[in-house]
């Protein structure tokens, strides 16, 4: 795509684990280090980030320019407009974050607390008047009343096929298969 | 026994029996045949809801008991005293937001209508008075160059303030330069007041929402909001201008109605003290607005929204200003007359404020350069659309003669 520039430049640096640095360096990447910035030092850029973000539908009702993220924690508001100009093309025009606690009220069978992770949500707002609505994703099917040739009837023969390679051979006529002959 | 009949002596209540009673209620329209008949005497106390109980009608009656009281309040002090002196969590509109849809939001909220241009001049009769466009000029020229050029500054202004810094005081000489030069045209201006920052507080109830979580989850009250404002000039009068359109005109345009919360603005709420301000106290004689001067933050301006993808939310920075602004002073102007708006005592007149976005005529900027003690391509029309606002003067003083 034209003017697509997928390069991020990135901003602040995560606190991550200290991990021992890679063979072929690889930047941005959840749990590392950014390189020491000193005053002088040029942009950082990243051109294959380890962010994946998801998009998810809002529980409560949001305009119809907010779109719902789910971004690592360690991502940022800032981070995420580069990513989502410079990848996917989308213009931002303002970016709210927040974090999502996970709960740690269950308890399993030792009476050990399970945590759900937590996550960090994003509200992205689009420029330039653009609308949003979360797609429904499992629309109801609508049976014909005739049986016409379609999906079903695949997935009906697929069944039959799978039925009769379990059931016995028909010519023994019902006899169990331990019986030798 | 003997208790027993005291008792049933106890029990018998005083006053008429039942069956004397009952006489009476069958003779009373036999004597007042002929004539109309008298409305029957309630003997029982009226059937109401309760106050207490957890019900529509139990809120309904609170609610009409309060705005009772207000409305049974004498001055207007005490009934400001009611009306806010109850704190509870309420939305904070800030009228210069970096929100986006901002107006449309604030439209909603304060049920106001926004009808793009400037209104039509209310007496096309009478004949333009004659401006002396040469001296305004100049004197706007002087405030423009001694902000700019004339006066040393020892130290730098602060980091993102650099605009601001300049322009404030100049918006200040200006105001105050305009307001001596036309006061000649328009007597209303000579006994006005000029405020310098001075805070505009409103508070009013709008609408309703279920109390999501909380000791009180799951029953219904009251949405809140409040306005602090802090208009960077605002002439006071202590007459009325003229309304622009009649109380019960239609408007043609629709407000927008939004569905969601307002928390996804974003909104936040707060609970603080409750006020109603309109720049002075209730017994300043110049209680009308006449003008508001209004000046953005460096932090709204055109090239920051740009940078931002927001080149769409310029106009919308000064809308929700101006709508946000103009509404709180309107209605707190309107309360210090005793209309409660949202009280049913409705505003039963216009009560009429109009504000300037400066700098906001960014379509057509004032001037285009300084370049050391020449002001370069100064727009004569923006200064004369200020002017214009400024000479709007109240009904009565239109019959006076121009020069007294």
């Amino acid at each position: 795509m034209e003017g697509l520039n997928p390069c991020v430049p990135t901003c602040t640096a995560p606190r991550g684990p200290a991990l021992a640095p890679p063979a072929v360096p690889q930047l941005v990447a959840r749990g590392n280090r950014y390189p020491l910035y000193q005053l002088g030092n040029p942009q950082l850029r990243v051109f294959r980030t380890n962010f994946f973000i998801q998009l998810v539908r809002p529980g409560t009702a949001q305009p119809e320019d907010t779109v719902q993220f789910r971004i690592p924690m360690e991502m940022t508001r800032v981070d995420l407009r580069n990513y989502l100009e410079r990848i996917y093309n989308v213009p931002v025009a303002a970016v709210r974050t927040r974090v999502q606690h996970g709960s740690n009220r269950k308890r399993d069978y030792r009476n050990a607390r399970v945590k759900k992770p937590d996550y960090k949500v994003a509200y992205v707002q689009l420029a330039h008047g653009q609308t949003f609505t979360f797609p429904d994703l499992f629309p109801e099917k609508e049976q014909s009343p005739d049986g016409s040739p379609g999906d079903e009837d695949i997935q009906d023969k697929l069944l039959e096929e799978q039925q009769r390679r379990q059931s016995r051979d028909p010519r023994r006529g019902g006899v169990p298969d331990w019986f030798g002959l | 026994m003997a208790a027993a009949r005291c008792c049933r002596l106890k029990l018998r209540r005083p006053g008429l029996s039942l069956h004397t009673a009952a006489e009476a209620a069958v003779r009373a329209p036999e004597m007042t045949g002929p004539d109309v008949t008298a409305a029957p005497v309630a003997r029982y106390p009226p059937v109401v809801a309760s106050l207490t109980a957890k019900s529509k009608a139990a809120r309904q009656r609170r609610v009409e008991r309060w705005q009772a009281t207000v409305h049974a309040a004498e001055s207007v002090d005490e009934k400001l005293r009611i009306l806010t002196k109850m704190q509870f969590m309420k939305y904070v509109v800030y009228p210069q937001t970096f929100a986006l849809n901002a107006d449309r939001w604030y439209q909603g909220f304060t049920k106001t209508a926004f009808l793009s241009g400037l209104p039509p001049p209310a007496d096309p009769a009478e004949p333009a008075p004659a401006l002396d466009v040469e001296a305004l000029r100049a004197a706007a020229c002087d405030c423009l160059l001694q902000e700019h050029f004339y006066l040393r500054r020892k130290r730098p202004p602060p980091l993102y303030q650099e605009r601001e810094a300049v322009a404030s005081p100049f918006l200040d000489q200006m105001v105050a330069t305009l307001m001596g030069l036309l006061s000649a045209h328009n007597p209303a201006l000579a006994t006005a007041t000029l405020d310098c920052k001075r805070p505009v507080h409103f508070y009013w109830l709008r609408g309703e929402e279920i109390i999501p979580s909380g000791h009180r989850k799951g029953r219904v009250d009251a949405l809140r909001y409040q306005i602090n404002d802090k208009p960077h000039n605002q002439i006071r009068i202590s007459r009325q201008l003229p309304e622009f359109v009649p109380l019960d005109y239609s408007i043609p345009v629709e407000i927008p109605v939004i569905t969601c919360k307002p928390d996804k603005l974003p909104l936040f709420k707060r609970q603080y003290e409750n006020t109603i301000f309109i720049g002075s106290k209730t017994a300043d004689p110049c209680c009308y607005g006449h003008t508001q001067f209004h000046l953005l933050p460096d932090k709204l301006k055109r090239e920051r929204l740009l940078k931002r993808n927001c080149a769409d939310q310029i106009e919308v920075v000064f809308r929700a200003n101006a709508i946000a602004s103009l509404f709180a002073w309107t209605g707190a102007q309107a309360v210090y007359q005793g209309n409660i708006l949202w009280c049913e005592a409705d505003v039963t007149r216009p009560f009429v404020s109009q504000g300037l976005n400066t700098l906001a005529l960014t379509a057509q900027p004032l001037y285009e350069t300084i370049e050391d003690n020449n002001v370069k391509g100064f727009n004569d029309d923006v200064l004369l659309q200020i002017v214009h606002f400024l000479l709007n003067r109240p009904k009565e003083d239109k019959c006076q003669p121009l020069e007294n």
